[in-house]
Order: structure tokens, then C-alpha cells, then sequence
């Protein structure tokens, strides 16, 4: 620099000796930080500073954005229940999301390290950070629509019950209206009178489609003439398609009901033996007397409408449905930025842990996570900020019936704001709120990189 | 204290077909202090590591002791390590580096802090006790790992190149210390150096590896003075050994237009016509007006005050062959010049051109 006698040092210290002595030094530097900041200030302005200032002056103003109402929006948000239920939604999302990420991107990040096919897998948990939200948000729901013909966890689940609980599942069926049988309360067919043993007893029942009979069914036949110790008889669909055919009577192609089961009940209630019916419908049921007489029932599992999977998209569910497609699509990401601090890692540092006398688990406690911290602090509070934000997978999963109860703050705006509600002004009192709750996180943010940098 | 025993140990990388270490036997004394020494990929760092159990062993035993600890955790070993970057926990203070082994065996936080201030006076590192080790020098953090190997009191001391992130100056330093330090805890010390300065300096005894075969095992002055075979003889010694071939001739060897005399026995179990000869540069007598031996042009003389080292060429066979003499600091030729080399009687070192292998067996001073 030439000019000894200016402290303030510049770019171009031979020219600004120059100047006189008059001309305010402290402005011009203004104006060059200015110039150099402007295409940076300009972004920034137009993109986040007055869509802020907007946001709050429009939050003071009604829905038609003509008469100021000052605080009033704030007032009908902390009044609304649906707000309460977005914020309750939110901090669930806040405390399960990130968390859950974080530790299965850890998890993930840190076994990857010791298997073979590391790459394939990575690439495996990552995949989903590739697809839109919204065609995850449409793919979870699909997967979990409550019918088991159309959402896929339901029909494995389904498959899943009826592999450990197998029987015919035959609901709705009851006697023919001119039947001597007795329905109990639970469901349960009986013979309205004791049966002898060595007697028939016969089943005839309507109530069913021939359609839905298991395709093993056959054409009823009577019973055979039970032996002494035995009681026989048949359970069928006592209708004949098209009609025809005399109730109560088998014959005319009246179909066997295979696999109901049959009990023969003491008159204490208690069950002393049972037989399952044929593909026609017969049944032969040994009795351990040989004599008395005893009451025969279809008990009420044979009518049971069956195991129909669980309700996931139903208000109970439907959050944990949401914050599981998330997970699926974050957990990735948390794999990937923790994986990349681990290869950053000293290996011998770990080697030196082994060799001083740790265990895998202290190794990973004392030295790996301590190490670590720095990257799942950062991955742990972009998921939080991210979380906060939710918006597209709770608007696209939840049918629209279980929506009020999946909502959280974003889609409570948008909803307000345009999907219905037309009020920009509640819209923009629920944006505010949002931005309060997700600075507190980006100012820990901002710290912790300034705090790095001077490290 | 213990004793470490490698029997046949093997070391093969999977999708390799030669091994890292091969068939390693070695035995090393209770409290010594043995180096293992080689050029890179030479197997001595792997034979380390599997002594440390970071590294599997694909066939054979390695023993510390009478335990068998082939396929024991590197926890179970009782061993510390220093590792060539130190491996400090940046996380962690001075003390608790040092403390760490100490508290994963449960030792008391007394106890603990008493043992870590014991090994810290050693060191001189009381004052760095609760700094991390970020804000160390390089001399401090290597204290530190040398540190927190002496506070496990371990069976085994395993140094894997510590100083060789040292400047050169405290590398001389830190070798004295080590090694005193080693021999007043009495600690069996298995060292690995690629430098054969260091390995001469600090061994009790040194073993030379090269890929992954051990080829010779025995003192310093043993290893200089009777190398087992050429790459040995090449690799022991600064400057290096002279090695170039030589004709057979009757009683001896061709020595340029002289005739170094050698054993019978040794003559007769050379395979071929020629030898391989090797004489260490302080052992060739270099002569500016005889005309007996080796005529050499000079290249260069590299002047270390009180000794020189001169470097020149001659043709042997055709082939253009250097040789490296010392030579008085004060009065030596110059480049340029041309003189005649001798070596001296008893100090010639004869190995078979074919196998490598040594001659005759011991050099009668």
C-alpha cells in the first residue's frame, strides 16, 4: 500500500491516494460491498425476505385481503381444534421421524461398512430419495388400502392369518326360514332338539351365494345310515340357482358346504366330539356313548366373517403409515451423509480402540459415535426442519375421510389457503407459525457451522 | 512379559495368489526388543498387525506367551500398540487417550489417574494432560501414543513405524528414547521400520523381510557383517553394499586384473562361472597410483566432513557397474579421476549368482 497515513486498506490503495481528501472513503466502500452483494441481495429479497414480510402483513388482513383485522387470524387459529390437531401431528412427526432416520441410517451406515455387496445395498436404501413424494405418497397408499384385493399388506397379512387359521369361512349362512335348526345368539347353528345317537341331523342353510362356495364343493348326498355309536347327516346350501328343488330336501344339485365344522354338545355345553364335512356336505361324527342323545351345532366359526387385515389408512393408523413412507424415503439419506463420515474416519482409530481392549460395542459407544456426533447433529436437525415442513406425503396418503386426523401445519395452510377454505389470511397466520417453529432450528444450524469453521 | 512365537504364520489376501506373509517363523525373546525390517510391501507391517490380531491369520499359530492367540480378538491379546499415525482419539484429552485401555478394563478412576501421571513423567507430558490432541506437535502426540502403550503395562509392545512422521532431528532423538525406554520397562517389543538406520540403531535383534519371506534374523552386527544373502547384504548398510559379479578363477575370484582368493568350499558350491561379490564401501581400498584391481572412473565425492563417499563406474563383464567407496574426508581423488579399487582381504562377501545365497560363512576379521 502507498499511503502510509490511511489505516483502511483497499483493493486499489495507488488510486484512492488520489482521490481528495473530502470525499467520504466510507460510502464508496458501501457502495462497492453494494454491487458485489446485489445479484445475492436480489435473490434473497425477492425470494425469501418479501414473501415473509408478505406473509405476516397478509396474516393481519381477512379473506378478502381488503380489511385489516390485525391479530384476529392469530386468534382464530389458537381457536381452531383443527390447528391444535396439525400442531399435535407435527411434534409426533418431530419426534419420530428424525429420530428413527437418523438411528436406521446409522445402523445401516455402520453394518454396510462390514458386508460384502455395500454399494448394491447402498444403492437399495437410497433408491427412494430418487422418487417423487408424491409417487411414494401414492405408492404407500396403495400399499396399505384397507381392502385386501387391492393394497398389498393387507393381502399378505390376510394370507398370513388364514395360513395359521385355516377353515371354511362361510359368513352370513343361516337356516332356511322354515327350518326346525335354532340360531344362537353368538352365531351358532344348533339342532333345536337333543339328537339320539345313532340318528341323523340334517343341515340345510341359505343365506350364501352359490358363487363364493370353495371350488372343492360338491353336489350334496345323503348321509349314510349312521352306526350305533355314530350321528350323521349333511351340511348343504339348501337353494337351487335359477330355482327349483324342494327346501330342506338334497337333491336337484344343491351343492355340499365342505369344512363346516360339526360338534355334538353334551347338555352341560361342553363338547364331546366334532368332524368336519365332506366336499358333499356329509359329516359322521363317532360319539364316545353309545347311547343318549345329545345337541348338534355348527358352531360360530364356520360363519365368521373371516380375518379382513387392519384399518391402516383409518384415523388411528394413518399418521404412523405417513411417517413410515417418509422413513423409508429419508433413512436413505441419513445412510449416506453418516456412511460418508464414516469413510472420513480414521480406521486405526477404531484398530487402536480394539487393541486398547474394547469390545465391538464400546468401540462403536466411545470412539465411533463420539466421532460421529458432528454429522448426525447435521443429519438429525435438516430431517427436523425438514419434518416440520411435511407437506406432500400427508396429502397424498390419507383418504380423505382420515385427512382431519393425519393434518399437519403445511397442509392445514394449503388447505385454509386454497384447498377449500379460501381464507390467505388464516393461510398466512399458519405460515408464520411455521417459519416460528423451524427458526429455532435453523439458528442451531447456522451455529454449529459457524462453530466448525473457527475450529 | 512374554514371549511371541510366529509358527509358520500366513497371510493371504483373498483374490491374491502370493501371500502378504508367508510361512513367517520367528521367535523373539522375552523383553526384547526385535525390529522387523523391509522395503514396502514387504509383509513386515502385515506380520504386525496379525500379532496384533487386526489382521487374520490363514495358516498357522502365532503365540504370545504359551497362549495360543491365533484367533483370539485383538482385545483378549494383552498387547499395545503405536500406530504410524498415532491413532489418538481427537475426542479425547491427553489423560483420558492415555487412560482409555485402563478404563475399559475397569480399573478405578484413582488407580487410573495415578498410572496415567506415572507414565506422563516419564514422557514429560504432564503439562499437555488435559489438552486434546489437536493441540499437540507431532514429538507430543508421538509421546502420547508411546504414552498410552506404557500405561496398559501390556505383555507386548508393538510399534508400527512411530517415527516416521517425525521430522529428522527428533527422529534421532525419539529412537534413543524409545529404545531406553523399552529395555528399562522390560517390555518385549516387536518394532516394524522400513528404515535400516533405525533397525541397526535400536534392535536387539532385526529381522529382514522381503515379499512376505523372512530372509534372515540376528543381531545388528550380525546382520551387517555376515549377510545370509544378496538382497540382505543390499539392504543393510548405508551406503549400500557393492554387489556385482565376478568370473571364477583358479583360488579365487576376478577382481578386475587381480585375483581375490577364496575358499575352496566355497568356490565348488557355486553354481555357474561366476559369483556374486559384495564389499562394503568402507572395506575397498581406493588407490590414485597403483594399478592393481578394479579401474574406476570417479563421478562424484560426497563430502561428510570427516568421511567422503565416492561414487564412480566401471565395466565389468561389459556392463557398466557403480561402486561406491569411503574415502578420507580431507584427502580423496576428484571427480574425474581415475583410480584403482581393492577391497580388504577377509572383508569380501561371496554369494551364489543363481540362489543369492551366501558363500562363505563367516568373515575371519
Amino acid at each position: 500500500m502507498s499511503t502510509s497515513h490511511t489505516v483502511r486498506v483497499t483493493p486499489r490503495g495507488g488510486e484512492s491516494a488520489k482521490r481528495p481528501p473530502h470525499h467520504a472513503p466510507g460510502r464508496r466502500r458501501l457502495i462497492t460491498a453494494l454491487i458485489f452483494m446485489a445479484p445475492a441481495l436480489v435473490l434473497l429479497g425477492v425470494l425469501v425476505a418479501y414473501p415473509v414480510v408478505y406473509s405476516l402483513w397478509r396474516s393481519m388482513f381477512d379473506a378478502s385481503g381488503v380489511n385489516f383485522i390485525g391479530g384476529q387470524n392469530y386468534v382464530t387459529m389458537f381457536t381452531d381444534p383443527a390447528t391444535f390437531i396439525s400442531i399435535r401431528n407435527n411434534i409426533i412427526w418431530v419426534i419420530v421421524a428424525p429420530v428413527t432416520c437418523t438411528v436406521l441410517g446409522l445402523i445401516f451406515a455402520v453394518l454396510m461398512n462390514r458386508i460384502k455387496w455395500a454399494t448394491a445395498f447402498k444403492l437399495i436404501v437410497f433408491m427412494p430419495m430418487a422418487i417423487s413424494m408424491v409417487a411414494s405418497g401414492v405408492i404407500f397408499r396403495t400399499l396399505f388400502q384397507e381392502d385386501p384385493n387391492l393394497g398389498a399388506v393387507n393381502a399378505g397379512l390376510v394370507a398370513v392369518h388364514d395360513a395359521f387359521s385355516p377353515g371354511a369361512s362361510y359368513p352370513g349362512a343361516r337356516p332356511g326360514s322354515d327350518s326346525t335348526l335354532t340360531v344362537a345368539s353368538d352365531g351358532e347353528i344348533q339342532s333345536q332338539a337333543t339328537v339320539a345317537v345313532g340318528s341323523v341331523q340334517n343341515f340345510p342353510l341359505v343365506g350364501l351365494q352359490t358363487s363364493t362356495l370353495p371350488g372343492t364343493a360338491k353336489p350334496a348326498v345323503a348321509a349314510e345310515t349312521p352306526a350305533a355309536n355314530q350321528i350323521t347327516g349333511t351340511v348343504w346350501l339348501d337353494f337351487v340357482p335359477g330355482g327349483g328343488g324342494t327346501p330342506g330336501t338334497i337333491g336337484d344339485g344343491k351343492m355340499g358346504l365342505p369344512g363346516v365344522t360339526v360338534e355334538v354338545v353334551d347338555t352341560h355345553g361342553a363338547v364331546v366330539a366334532s368332524a368336519v364335512a365332506a366336499d358333499d356336505g356329509t359329516y359322521t361324527i363317532n360319539s364316545p356313548t353309545s347311547s343318549g342323545s345329545y345337541i348338534v351345532t355348527l358352531p360360530a366359526s364356520n360363519f365368521s366373517q373371516g380375518y379382513s387385515g387392519i384399518s391402516w389408512l383409518g384415523p388411528t393408523l394413518v399418521t404412523a403409515v405417513i411417517i413410515l413412507s417418509y422413513v423409508w424415503i429419508w433413512a436413505g439419506f441419513s445412510m449416506v451423509m453418516i456412511a460418508s463420515g464414516l469413510s472420513a474416519m480414521d480406521i486405526s482409530l477404531q484398530e487402536a480402540a480394539r487393541v486398547d481392549g474394547a469390545n465391538e460395542w464400546q468401540v462403536f459407544r466411545r470412539i465411533t459415535a463420539p466421532l460421529l456426533m458432528p454429522v448426525l447433529i447435521v443429519v438429525f436437525i435438516t430431517l427436523i426442519i425438514n419434518v416440520l415442513k411435511i407437506f406432500d406425503l400427508v396429502y397424498v396418503i390419507p383418504p380423505g375421510s382420515s385427512l382431519p386426523d393425519a393434518t399437519v401445519i403445511a397442509v392445514q395452510l394449503w388447505t385454509v389457503s386454497f384447498g377449500g377454505g379460501n381464507d390467505q389470511g388464516l393461510g398466512s397466520a399458519l405460515a408464520i407459525l411455521l417459519l416460528v417453529l423451524v427458526l429455532p432450528f435453523m439458528i442451531i444450524n447456522v451455529r454449529r457451522f459457524k462453530m466448525e469453521r473457527e475450529q | 512379559m512374554a514371549t511371541v512365537t510366529f509358527e509358520k504364520a500366513t497371510r493371504l489376501y483373498p483374490g491374491s495368489t502370493r501371500p502378504a506373509v508367508d510361512a513367517l517363523d520367528l521367535d523373539v525373546e522375552d523383553g526384547e526388543f526385535l525390529v522387523l525390517v523391509g522395503p514396502s510391501g514387504c509383509g513386515k507391517s502385515t506380520s504386525l498387525r496379525m500379532l496384533a490380531g487386526l489382521e487374520e491369520v490363514t495358516e498357522g499359530r502365532i503365540l504370545i506367551g504359551d497362549r495360543d492367540v491365533t484367533d483370539m480378538p485383538p482385545k483378549d491379546r494383552d498387547i499395545a500398540m503405536v500406530f504410524q499415525n498415532y491413532a489418538l482419539y481427537p475426542h479425547m484429552t491427553v489423560a483420558e487417550n492415555m487412560g482409555f485401555a485402563l478404563k475399559i478394563a475397569g480399573v478405578n478412576k484413582d488407580e487410573r489417574a495415578a498410572r496415567v501421571l506415572e507414565a506422563a513423567k516419564l514422557l514429560d507430558l504432564e503439562p499437555y494432560l488435559a489438552r486434546k490432541p489437536k493441540a499437540l506437535s507431532g514429538g507430543q502426540r508421538q509421546r502420547v501414543a508411546m504414552g498410552r502403550a506404557i500405561v496398559r503395562s501390556p505383555q507386548v509392545f508393538l510399534m508400527d513405524e512411530p517415527l516416521s512422521n517425525l521430522d529428522a532431528k527428533l527422529r534421532v532423538q525419539t529412537r534413543t528414547q524409545i529404545s531406553s525406554l523399552t529395555r528399562r520397562l522390560g517390555v518385549t517389543t516387536v518394532y516394524v521400520t522400513h528404515d535400516q538406520v533405525e533397525a541397526l540403531t535400536m534392535g536387539d535383534r532385526i529381522a529382514v523381510l522381503k515379499d512376505g519371506v523372512l530372509q534372515q534374523v540376528g543381531t545388528p552386527r550380525d546382520l551387517y557383517a555376515n549377510p545370509e544373502n544378496v538382497f540382505v547384504a543390499g539392504f543393510i548398510g548405508s551406503p549400500a553394499m557393492n554387489l556385482f559379479h565376478a568370473d571364477k578363477a583358479d583360488g579365487g575370484i576376478r577382481f578386475g586384473n587381480t585375483i581375490i582368493p577364496l575358499e575352496r568350499a566355497a568356490l565348488d558350491a557355486a553354481s555357474g562361472t561366476a559369483v556374486t561379490v559384495g564389499v562394503r564401501p568402507e572395506d575397498v581400498i581406493v588407490s590414485t597410483t597403483g594399478t592393481e584391481g578394479l579401474p574406476v572412473e570417479v563421478d562424484l565425492v560426497e563430502e561428510l566432513g570427516a568421511d567422503g563417499y565416492l561414487y564412480g563406474h566401471t565395466e565389468i563383464n561389459g556392463q557398466r557397474t557403480d561402486i561406491v567407496a569411503r574415502v578420507d574426508g580431507r584427502s580423496h581423488p576428484n571427480a574425474g579421476d581415475r583410480v584403482h579399487l581393492t577391497p580388504k582381504l577377509g572383508h569380501v562377501h561371496a554369494f551364489d549368482t543363481e540362489s543369492g545365497l551366501r558363500l562363505v560363512h563367516a568373515i575371519v576379521d
